[in-house]
């Protein structure tokens, strides 16, 4: 059985060439049924993102999956083989599994870390199980890629650091509040940033959504897509009292929130813990008010060195997942060497199990019948004389599998054991 | 005091006890549960109250202020009428949470002024000990793991506070949950720590007579016990919360180490030559 992995990625392709070879999901049944039926093809998969494709077989052993997928490729897509051939990386055996493993772990992704590969290897696996195109050892093996990438995250934590403003800002709030539910938001100003913060919180659990805008137009278009509550400009300082996090974004040229109103705030709410979101420039609100106990401002450069500081976390975690990949790389290859030793193992065990049958067979039919005692102790002596002799050629193919000369000491042992193919 | 002034200061802190049930469960569950019970008692209890000290005054021919206990007993019954005055003008029952429980000692220790007889058994005797000292310590297990959090907090909210996120910051938990540990840690404890600290004035009562209150470790638990008091209801009252409210914390765990110090007798151990 050989495996090949062969693809082009962010990292080898640009955007122009990726998207040539590019798969659309409802032209991927009739092309994955079209490489299951090529010669040799034992199973298929197609991964098609928009930072990916790649197209996995598995073949017989004298069939050459090389040229399968290049063949399958030029009758599929109409790119040149110069065209793409600098850009395109192949892995196989042992390589092709560590690839696997390393794309469904996220480590090979332009965000390292981020969760959506694994989604679309999924969705792809499915695809390609659909099809019929996965039906065995593939099977087994993106199963397996699966555990790792679960693993992976939960040991290392890879994806659990925020590494966009507006995520960082929710992360941020998390580790304030601990959960988010029932947390209410006030927006001041608009803009894309604040928009997509406030969603994520709303997404994350927070309850209520408040809207503030100098138009007030505008503060009513924006409560309508949160079903928030539109807030009058002049208000905003008074409502405050009962807002956990407030993301300022206003265009005022000037605070629009003293460090003294956010005292009275603060001793308002009774000490409760505020979260202010200053991504305004210029700065909406006053930087001293960090200084006030329970109050905890971050402004739009803060955000972006929390962002920085997960991305180095991020690929500090990515080296310890390294490590688990090559370790779950060395225990499935472990696996394969055992599971293709396994049928010669097993017919041994079945021939000379046969073997030890006839004898006794014939021994019964020359002396017996025998006593009950008898028959056991026949029984007891020659499993023990089988057991003994199998040991030896046993260990040896266990010894023997996967290594250089291993299909050698194989195939003598079967030759020796008269074991059919 | 007088024998029968001591009957009434007892049924008044048998009424007050319910004020300290109510201060427990608004500490433990957040809700006002036994507010309006709890208030009727304390003004029932304030008016066995008065009556005690009329008595100890028919008595004595004298204005009942002359020894500790009689200056302790009208010292709560004054707190008891400024409370109800308050309360009635002004309607805190947050503060009830500091009150009644501080009156519902301080009028217990007042009725322990006479000694009574030892104790029936020594078996009782050890019994009520052993309550005693498994109540503190769990109260001291409770304090220390809000303690633990608190210390925990504080670094986390710096790390929030300097904006600049270090490997602490990523492995520390959220600081609402740790406030919210700090919060129940310490209810828990407060109401451990004053079971424990009623069970011991007793014992120490019955055990030294009148002698027990000039005891330096009784005063140490007191103070401790006042503290610890002040602390939580600067949490549940005023709203109390945060990094200052983790510094007191913390800074009652020294107290609480002061009194253990002082019942282990470690200071005669230490000066031991």
């Amino acid at each position: 059985m050989k495996l090949l992995i062969t693809g082009v990625s962010h990292k080898t392709a640009p955007v122009e060439v990726r998207e040539c070879l590019a798969f659309r999901d409802e032209a991927l049944p009739a092309a994955l049924a079209d490489l299951k039926r090529r010669e040799g093809v034992a199973e298929a998969l197609i991964l098609s993102t928009c930072n990916r494709v790649e197209v996995t077989v598995t073949t017989e052993d004298g069939a050459d999956p090389r040229a399968i997928v290049d063949s399958f490729l030029a009758d599929h897509k109409a790119v040149s083989p110069h065209t793409i051939g600098p850009h395109l990386y192949r892995h196989e055996g042992r390589d092709a599994i560590h690839h696997l493993f390393r794309v469904a772990a996220s480590l090979d992704s332009m965000v390292v870390g981020e969760p959506q590969i694994l989604g679309q290897l999924k969705a792809a696996y499915a695809a390609a199980k659909n099809s019929g195109a996965v039906c065995g050892w593939l099977e087994g093996l993106l199963t397996r890629a699966f555990s790792v990438a679960k693993r992976v995250r939960s040991e290392t934590g890879i994806g659990q650091m925020a590494v966009s403003v507006s995520y960082a800002a929710v992360e941020l709030a998390r580790k304030i509040f601990g959960s988010l539910a029932n947390r209410t938001v006030m927006i001041a100003g608009a803009g894309k940033m604040s928009e997509l913060a406030a969603r994520h919180l709303r997404s994350s659990g927070a309850s209520h959504v408040f809207v503030t805008n100098r138009t007030h137009e505008r503060a009513l278009e924006m409560a309508a897509l949160f079903q928030g509550t539109p807030v009058e400009y002049t208000r905003f300082v008074a409502m405050l009292p009962e807002v956990d996090i407030l993301i300022a974004s206003s265009g005022a040229p000037h605070y629009i929130l003293h460090k003294d109103e956010m005292q009275r705030v603060i001793a308002a709410r009774r000490n409760k813990p505020m979260f202010l979101i200053d991504i305004a420039v210029p700065r909406n609100i006053e930087p001293s008010v960090n200084e006030i106990d329970n109050v905890f401002l971050y402004d739009i450069d803060d955000l972006q060195e929390v962002v920085n500081a997960n991305l180095r976390e991020r690929l500090k975690a990515a080296e310890r997942a390294e490590e688990l990949v090559a370790e779950e790389v060395e225990r499935t290859m472990a696996r394969l060497k055992v599971a293709e030793v396994t049928p010669t193992i097993i017919g041994l065990q079945e021939q000379l199990e046969q073997i030890r049958a006839g004898e006794i067979e014939k021994a019964r039919r020359k002396y017996g019948p025998f006593t009950p005692e008898q028959e056991q102790a026949i029984e007891a002596l020659t499993r023990g004389i089988v057991n003994k002799i199998a040991h030896g050629p046993i260990s040896e193919i266990r010894n023997h599998a996967g290594h250089p000369d291993g299909a050698h000491v194989i195939a003598a042992i079967r030759k020796a054991f008269h074991l059919q193919d | 005091m007088a024998e029968m002034s001591v009957i009434w200061l007892r049924v008044a802190a048998g009424l007050y006890s319910l004020g300290l049930l109510h201060a427990i469960l608004m500490l433990i569950r957040r809700r006002e549960h036994l507010f309006r019970v709890a208030l009727g008692a304390f003004a029932l209890g304030s008016v066995f109250h008065f009556v005690s000290i009329v008595e100890e005054g028919i008595v004595n021919h004298r204005c009942p202020i002359t020894n500790f206990y009689e200056t302790l007993s009208m010292c709560a019954f004054l707190i008891v009428v400024l409370y109800l005055l308050v309360h009635w003008r002004y309607k805190v029952e947050s503060l009830s949470v500091f009150i009644f429980p501080l009156v519902f000692v301080m009028a217990l220790v007042a009725t322990l002024g006479n000694p009574v007889s030892a104790w029936s058994s020594p078996v009782v005797r050890n019994a009520w000990l052993t309550v005693h000292i498994v109540l503190v310590l769990l109260g001291y297990a409770a304090l220390l793991f809000a303690a633990v959090a608190s210390v925990v907090y504080l670094f986390q909210e710096r790390e929030l506070k300097t904006r600049k996120p270090r490997k602490s910051y990523y492995r520390l938990p959220p600081l609402g949950t740790l406030d919210d540990l700090i919060s129940k840690t310490m209810a828990v404890g407060f109401v451990l720590i004053t079971l424990a600290v009623v069970a011991g004035s007793t014992w120490a009562f019955i055990e030294l007579k009148t002698a027990w209150i000039s005891q330096p470790k009784i005063a140490i638990s007191f103070f401790t016990w006042g503290v610890y008091l002040a602390l939580v209801c600067l949490r549940v009252a005023a709203g109390w919360r945060g990094r200052k409210a983790a510094i007191m914390t913390v800074v009652l765990v020294g107290f609480s180490a002061l009194t253990w110090a002082a019942h282990a007798r470690l200071g005669a151990m230490l000066l031991k030559p």
